[in-house]
């Protein structure tokens, strides 16, 4: 096919006439032309031009051979047939409205869906090539990632055969402006290396962090700019406090670009201001601890699975400066082309999810195919008239096909409507429900539609057209002919086993999603009612800068509404604990969380002593060797009996990503006590249950302050806050009511039960609605022989189980179906998720009700309906 | 119809090749082809017209002539075609391939 033939078909399909006048005129001026030549040689007129006709042979066969050859004829079929269509539809509107309001709602949430799928795993990065774009992680033994030093940093970047480039970062939160801003402490070369520019100002150059502390400066995001300084073009030059640090801005992002990573970013420093806002050690240190994070871009040509077998090779050479750590790790590497990589442990959060989203439109779907059954039933009449003047069942089909994606497209739109407002009341509804002081730590991508979204949208529309629409359309075109011209389809047409089957799919579908509701509703709740063996409706948490510790530990302790205050090297709720081996007797090495907590720790969160004694000032402002274990710990390693006085040997726990901030300093420990059991874990209540506490107080580096509070704990939160800002501008990094930090707790399971009670709803009412429609339909088509049955003596009860009988047996199947797919998402979550625990009869029997109780209801009306109808009416029917 | 003279029906595919060879030094219109065919022919060549106007909506589809709304003698909108680069090209190919075929029919009728 040339292009020259594209260009003359779209022609022919898109201005028909045109093309039609074109070829009458052509034809009509060879006509004349003859006629004229037949005058020359002495006809008279009328005769010369009818000689010309007859020479020139059937005009219209000459036309008609003429289109064949642009062959568009599938396009004029095709408007013929969305003509009719649209004929047929229109003298239907309320079907039309039902079934493009069923596709929409289907197509609606599967869209809004893949939007948000879209945003974080499809999309590419806005950023120069970003498919040559990955990070970089030391893969320990034990299978843990992490970082790099900034000597290894520079052994990356540089002198490798793999990489043209590559950065260095530092996740942080800071506050400016008492705002939140999620910010990244990144290499000079980071905007360069990701090509991108500055939407106001100037961005990061190398120069800015070539040493440490060289440049006070930062950019901001254009949301940033937008939403902390309103847009204020003066920005550029003004200084912001970060963390009580004057930094210069000089530039403003671009808007598309948010940084690499899922949560978008507010502010970038250079990496050589890390001293100056991040208190803690030299991070140019050659023995500094591997903190960064590195980002690097493979050359060009160098494949992904070239560049590991090459860093595997390089990796001892990489690792030099930092001691036996690294000596037996390998190099990994991640694509950072996607603001979310597809990994496993993603795929089976995905999974059911979609799976739900995508039940959701095989319901729409098969509702939809119910109703244009009937109406193809309906219309036997015509379809058999057409079949027995000729017409192919090829066509006919065609014809049928067409109907439905002519309602599937409009169904089409209304979902991306649809979508559009789920997603902004989804985010709104998200932000209403979390805690206000979270809020602010929630930052999600944008979620606007693309031609990806743009692009599913219209697939799912056809291929759910095509799926609603080929089985009714095969069904209605099966008849025989000769019967089929007579309107007599009673016999043989009873497409029955499709519909118990679209019935069935649905029922499985909503008693799956209403199960899974249930589990997910009955752990959230058993969640937020759990005992976690601490009690913090009092307790305010702060996280200060360390410089400024020691003025606002001086502040906290003269604040009159501050009843006590502790400190903990881990907030509870907000992050786990690191943890630790020991060694015991003979025992094997054992794992256990700990923490290093002041004496006052116990008072303030009410975590009982349930023997032996707390820690000393004295043993807190050493921070000596004493412990105290938890009840769990103490059962489990000395059965109950005896721990106090015990030795407990300890070490590092290689594995444990946490212990790398807050590192195990002792290597023994006598235990002087034991403590309640606490669980503050969300996936994970082993991580609190062995738990080992060390001595610490509020004025040692790396704790949070936690404090119980007199009346009202928001209003003191809040007060705290000012003053703090007042006396020690930039000291505070986050301050929180640990009741908040609790609440978030459950919020993942409160999420995924409202999506999961929302598609179980909608699955049920669709449910409903086609069982309702079904029945009405055979109802309507039983008429007579229902009449004839009560004729015969049948009773109103009798014909009732005649009609909803069959609906209650389906529905039965339906819910063993469900059920055990239901069985499934259990197992699922108890495997993915700790937090579920144990077999719970209630969801299941929960959502079994009210399955049985909607179809019920459902089959009601209709049999009812029958059982009333009166036996000679109805046996006039026709 | 009949003036004496024997009329030969066209080859299936001959047409082309002629409709190529007529518009090679000027553009015609249909009816033109149709004369010049027959005149060239010393009239034993007769354009079906049943046959000639899909064919000429066929080359124009596959790119080898292309047409354009002009006036004819009559003072009347007609259709021109005119050849195209690649028509040229074909009328080359189509004329080697009757060339041979020609030349193997011949050699099978001196044969027998």
């Amino acid at each position: 096919m040339t292009w020259n033939d594209i260009r003359l078909r779209l022609r022919a399909a898109i201005f028909p006439a045109r093309a039609e006048r074109d070829l009458e005129d052509e034809l009509a001026a060879h006509i004349e032309m003859q006629a004229r030549k037949n005058r020359q040689s002495g006809m008279s007129e009328a005769e010369a031009r009818r000689r010309a006709l007859h020479q020139f042979g059937r005009t219209s066969a000459i036309q008609e051979a003429c289109r064949d050859e642009r062959r568009i004829g599938f396009v004029d079929t095709a408007r013929r047939d969305i003509q009719y269509a649209f004929r047929g539809l229109l003298r239907a509107p309320a079907f039309a409205l039902v079934v493009i309001a069923t596709i929409g709602i289907g197509l609606g949430f599967n869209t809004a869906a893949f939007t948000i799928f879209n945003a974080y795993v499809l999309r590419p990065l806005a950023v120069a090539d970003p498919y040559s774009l990955y990070q970089v992680h030391w893969l320990s033994r034990s299978g843990g990632h992490f970082g790099f030093s900034w000597t290894q940093y520079q052994n990356v970047r540089t002198g490798n055969p793999v990489f043209s480039d590559a950065f260095a970062s530092r996740g942080m939160q800071v506050r400016v402006n008492g705002k939140q801003c999620f910010t990244q402490l990144v290499t000079g070369n980071y905007f360069r290396m990701l090509g991108v520019g500055a939407a106001l100002g100037r961005t990061l150059t190398p120069d800015d962090s070539n040493a440490p502390g060289r440049e006070p400066v930062a950019v901001l995001s254009y949301a940033a700019w937008q939403n902390l300084f309103g847009a204020d073009a003066a920005i550029i030059g003004r200084k912001v406090l970060i963390r009580g640090y004057p930094l210069e801005v000089v530039g403003v992002a671009p808007a598309g670009f948010n940084g690499l990573g899922e949560s978008p970013l507010d502010l970038w420093l250079p990496l050589s201001m890390y001293a100056q806002v991040a208190d803690g050690a030299n991070l140019f240190d050659p023995a500094s601890a591997q903190t960064l994070q590195v980002i690097a871009r493979l050359k060009p040509g160098v494949t992904e699975r070239r560049a590991r077998s090459l860093l595997n090779v390089l990796a001892p050479r990489l690792a030099t400066g930092v001691p036996g750590r690294t000596a037996d790790s390998s190099i990994d590497l991640e694509s950072n082309a996607t603001a979310v990589r597809i990994s496993r442990q993603a795929l089976t959060t995905l999974i059911p999810l979609l799976a739900a989203f995508a039940a959701v439109l095989v319901m729409a779907c098969a509702n939809v195919a119910n109703m244009m059954l009937a109406r193809s039933i309906a219309r036997q009449r015509e379809i058999g008239i057409r079949l027995s003047l000729g017409a192919a069942r090829s066509r006919l089909i065609r014809q049928l096909l067409t109907e439905s994606l002519v309602l599937a497209l409009p169904g089409a739109l209304a979902g991306f409507v649809i979508s559009q407002l789920a997603l902004s009341e989804g985010v709104r509804l998200v932000m209403a429900a979390l805690p206000p002081e979270l809020v602010e730590f929630i930052r999600i991508a944008p979620l606007d539609p693309d031609l990806r979204v743009f692009t599913f949208m219209v697939a799912a529309a056809v291929v759910s057209g095509l799926l609603f629409g080929i089985a009714p359309a095969l069904q209605a075109t099966r008849g025989a002919v000769v019967q089929a011209a007579r309107g007599d389809f009673g016999h043989q047409f009873r497409p029955q086993r499709l519909r118990n089957a679209l019935m069935l799919v649905q029922i499985t579908a909503c008693s799956a999603l209403l199960i899974s509701t249930g589990i997910l509703l009955r752990n959230a709740n058993r969640i937020s009612r759990q005992d976690t063996g601490m009690q913090v409706h009092d307790v305010v948490s702060v996280e200060v800068q360390e410089k400024s510790r020691a003025r606002v530990v001086d502040l906290l302790a003269a604040e009159p509404l501050v009843k006590t205050l502790a400190a903990s090297t881990t907030l509870p709720f907000d992050s786990g604990f690191p943890s630790a081996r020991i060694a015991t007797r003979e025992r094997d090495l054992a794992t256990t969380s700990y923490d290093y907590v002041s004496p006052e720790f116990f008072d303030v969160l009410r975590v009982p002593l349930r023997s032996g004694r707390n820690f000393t000032h004295e043993e807190a402002l050493a921070g000596a060797p004493v412990a105290i274990v938890s009840e769990t710990f103490a059962r489990r390693v000395w059965s109950g009996a005896g721990a106090i006085g015990q030795t407990l040997p300890l070490l590092p726990d290689p594995r444990s990503h946490l212990s790398q901030a807050r590192p195990l300093r002792l290597r023994q420990a006598r235990v002087i006590g034991v403590a309640g059991d606490v669980k503050t874990g969300f996936l994970d209540d082993q991580n609190s249950r062995m738990l080992v506490y060390f001595p610490s107080q509020p004025r040692a580096a790396g704790t949070v302050l936690l404090m119980r509070v007199n009346g009202d704990p928001e209003t003191a939160r809040v007060r705290i806050d000012q003053e703090l800002s007042e006396a020690a501008p930039g000291a505070v990094d986050r301050i929180h009511r640990m009741e908040s930090l609790a609440a978030g707790r459950a919020f993942p399971f409160r999420m995924a039960y409202w999506v999961s009670a929302l598609l179980g709803l909608l699955a049920l009412s669709l449910a409903i609605s086609g069982i309702y429609g079904v029945l009405s339909f055979l109802v309507a088509q039983r008429v007579r022989e229902i009449g004839v049955r009560i004729a015969l003596g049948a009773t109103p009860f009798s014909v009732v189980g005649l009609v909803a009988g069959q609906t209650i047996r389906l529905a039965g199947a339906g819910l063993v179906m469900g059920t055990l797919v239901g069985m499934g998402v259990w197992k699922l979550l108890s495997s993915a998720m700790l937090a579920v625990t144990g077999f719970d009869v209630i969801p299941f029997a929960g959502g079994a009700a009210m399955v049985m109780c909607g179809c019920m209801a459902a089959a009601i009306v209709p049999s009812m309906r029958a059982s009333r109808l009166d036996a000679m009416s109805a046996l006039r029917h026709d | 119809m009949s003036d004496g003279k024997p009329r030969l029906d066209l080859l299936q595919g001959t047409l082309d090749l002629l409709i190529l060879r007529t518009l090679r030094l000027t553009p015609m219109h249909g009816w033109a082809i149709s004369e010049r065919i027959q005149q060239i022919s010393g009239e034993v060549l007769q354009v079906n017209q049943g046959s000639l106007y899909p064919a000429l909506h066929r080359l124009e589809h596959r790119g080898w002539i292309k047409a354009k709304w002009g006036v004819s003698e009559l003072g009347r909108r007609a259709r021109f075609y005119e050849l195209t680069a690649s028509g040229r090209k074909q009328l080359e190919v189509e004329k080697e391939n009757w060339a041979q075929l020609t030349a193997a029919i011949g050699r099978v009728l001196e044969s027998a």
